[in-house]
């Protein structure tokens, strides 16, 4: 490829970022506009960014590289990804929106009264928030590297670097802005050179891919272990969505429960109509550069496809669209997940002492400034350091953990009274270890037969683990039921246009930040 | 209850035989020395955590809970039986559509306006519960007037 194109298309697609975020900069002016920008965005704003924060590599050059490489069984990530929408929709997004929490370790304090279960859902958010990133700083230095010949080390640091300038000058409704931007980046420079593409592909006769039949029909040859890898991906997908924490926290920036409803759907919309097409490229990869499977560099196939059918000029500007679209994808999800953690560190860093609270959070600002850098800079370190993993596996352990963990904390917190606090802890532990440990196991130890199965993809047995904790230990401990279940659920359920009373007495001033003048 | 109000020299008035009163007979209520019946909205049953006002909630939480659950039952119906359906019943996972394998199809296309439709249905139906608690709760006996919705 032609490297100046590329350099062009990823200075273009930075400078823009840049450049919407300072633009939306002279509107981020409160601690409420930097946290939560406001809670004033309105459905289409807030569902592009969504879109564009949620659709990472993994999305845009992953999801094509596996279809190329395993065929119509890996469809079940993208259609898994969109669920896991249709879910967070149905179980957590107005409530949740209602509780007036910001993060989910806010969630847990306010609906369970307990600091030890902010503390470990604390801990869990990071956990989640640095696998998720780590592949995203890989996936950037991988593609800088693709396209210019630089170093790996450049595009992460590149990626990183722009992210924290983001956040630090703009916070939430500075993202927003960009991060909207993003996502019709992202479609447009998938959709606009398929066309081409497949206008090509029409003119040399339409060729069939060149596949065995499994890569066709996997599904009649699925064995066992096959079987349950697709439903343990479909249990990580689909209900891990709910607990990424740059998913959980964007629903604080709608003005209601009403809104958080319109939003979601509006996403739901916007994430199928993104994903019909990786599919298209991963197929027309089989046709034309059915080699990168062997020489292991499946997740290219996004970026290379125009050189290879179409060439010339036109091919080398249509492959700089798509590797502005990629870089795109890596900066959308580095700044949401960022985002997402230093809100839910900076709120730790300056509820430092409670007790002198009110005073104290005039400095959230700068609190949150702090957690931006520093919670980039270890997974940052990680991508540097350690070995490749690839983008999609290293996402799904994130999922796994997330639906193993929060999924069971939000759906159990919003609708069933009789959660405690240590039914709640006893289920992030357990799960957390469960969907922790298990790929731990799998990449030092590469167990083999059932055992290796089950822990190379542990959501079909962690997600039921983590839910049946926290039943079990809750039922156990019912004296630990928190006294204001009836106020919280009053708060997370009754529509905004009831005037009832919504006050949680214990730890309002704590728990929205954005409420505050 | 009304059949039974006790006749003025405290008998039932069933059992009672009909007699005739000549005399003046001071006629009251006797609800007259009963304290005065103050009407309590709903919004304070709910604000005060009454038994009342538990009811409402718990009525509103489960028509909630049941539209989420119908969705997830809908989706465990299909695309969660799809994996076992493609593998066990012959021909379908290698049946082709204007030249593509219908797993192809519904994997890859047909799927995502059909999450769509489902979660347009929920947010109708979420939406129509909470309209139809707002009314129930500002109808019965709200002397204020709502606030603004």
């Amino acid at each position: 490829m032609n490297t100046t194109y590329g350099i062009v298309a990823i200075s273009v697609v930075a400078v823009a970022t840049i450049g919407i975020g300072a633009f939306a900069l002279r509107f981020s002016r409160t601690t409420s506009d930097f946290y939560v920008a406001s809670r004033s965005v309105k459905p289409w704003l807030n569902s592009s960014a969504i879109g564009g924060e949620y659709l990472s590599a993994a999305s845009f050059l992953g999801v094509a590289g596996l279809v190329l490489a395993s065929g119509a069984n890996m469809l079940w990530y993208p259609i898994g990804w969109t669920t896991g929408y249709l879910l967070l929709l149905v179980f957590v997004a107005a409530p949740l929106r209602r509780s007036g929490a910001y993060t989910v370790p806010d969630f847990a304090e306010v609906r369970l009264q307990s600091d030890t279960v902010r503390k470990v859902a604390t801990v869990l958010v990071v956990a989640v928030g640095w696998l998720y990133l780590m592949p995203q700083f890989q996936g950037a230095g991988l593609t800088v590297r693709t396209v210019t010949g630089a170093p790996g080390w450049v595009g992460s640091v590149v990626v990183a670097g722009i992210v924290v300038v983001n956040v630090v000058l703009g916070g939430m409704r500075s993202i927003t802005f960009v991060q909207a931007f993003q996502y019709w980046v992202k479609l447009t420079a998938l959709l606009v050179p398929l066309f081409f593409l497949l206008q090509a592909w029409s003119d040399d006769g339409r060729p069939s891919p060149v596949a065995p039949s499994d890569w066709v029909d996997p599904f009649t040859t699925t064995d066992g272990p096959g079987l349950y890898l697709t439903y343990s991906v479909i249990a990580a997908t689909f209900l891990g969505t709910m607990g990424l924490p740059h998913v959980v926290v964007r629903f604080y920036t709608n003005p209601d429960g009403h809104t958080a409803r319109r939003t979601t759907l509006i996403v739901l919309v916007l994430l199928g109509l993104f994903y019909l097409l990786p599919t298209v490229y991963g197929v027309l990869g089989r046709v034309y550069a059915g080699d990168l499977i062997d020489a292991g560099r499946s997740d290219a196939v996004v970026l290379e496809l125009p050189s290879r059918i179409i060439g010339g000029s036109t091919g080398e500007i249509l492959a700089a669209l798509l590797t502005a679209g990629a870089f795109a994808a890596f900066l959308s999800t580095s700044s949401g997940l960022t985002m997402a953690l230093a809100g839910v560190v900076g709120q730790e860093l300056s509820g430092l002492d409670r007790g002198r609270q009110r005073r104290r959070r005039l400095s959230s600002i700068s609190a949150l400034r702090i957690a931006a850098a520093a919670s980039v800079l270890v997974p940052l370190g990680l991508a540097l350091s350690a070995e490749r993993i690839a983008v999609a596996s290293s996402v799904t352990f994130a999922f796994a953990l997330a639906a193993s963990t929060f999924c069971p904390l939000l759906v159990l917190g919003i609708w069933w009274r009789r959660l405690t606090a240590p039914g709640a802890i006893a289920g992030l532990i357990g799960g957390g270890l469960a969907a922790g440990l298990g790929p731990v196991l799998t990449i030092v130890a590469h167990p083999g037969g059932w055992f290796g199965t089950a822990m190379s993809q542990p959501a079909l047995w962690s997600v039921p683990l983590g839910f049946g904790l926290m039943v079990v230990v809750s039922l156990m401990t019912r004296e630990a039921i928190p006294l204001n279940v009836a106020r919280t659920m009053v708060r997370l359920h009754t529509p905004e246009r009831l005037d009832v009373d919504r006050r949680d007495r214990a730890s309002e001033s704590l728990a929205s930040p954005g409420d505050l003048p | 209850m009304s059949g039974s109000l006790p006749s003025p020299d405290g008998e039932p008035e069933e059992n009672a035989p009909a007699r005739i009163y000549t005399g003046r007979v001071r006629v009251t209520s006797p609800l007259a020395s009963a304290p005065r019946h103050v009407r309590r909205t709903v919004r304070q049953e709910i604000d005060e955590s009454t038994g009342v006002g538990e009811v409402y909630m718990r009525s509103l939480i489960r028509s909630q809970l049941r539209a989420a659950l119908t969705v997830v039952i809908t989706l465990l119906l299909s695309l969660g039986v799809l994996p076992i359906v493609l593998l066990t019943v012959d021909g379908v996972a290698t049946y082709r559509l204007w030249g593509v394998p219908l797993p192809w199809l519904l994997l890859g296309v047909v799927t995502y306006p059909c999450l769509v439709v489902l979660g347009w249905l929920y947010v109708r139906q979420a939406e129509r519960a909470e309209r139809d608690f707002a009314e129930l709760v500002e109808a019965v006996g709200d002397d204020d007037p709502p606030g603004p919705a």
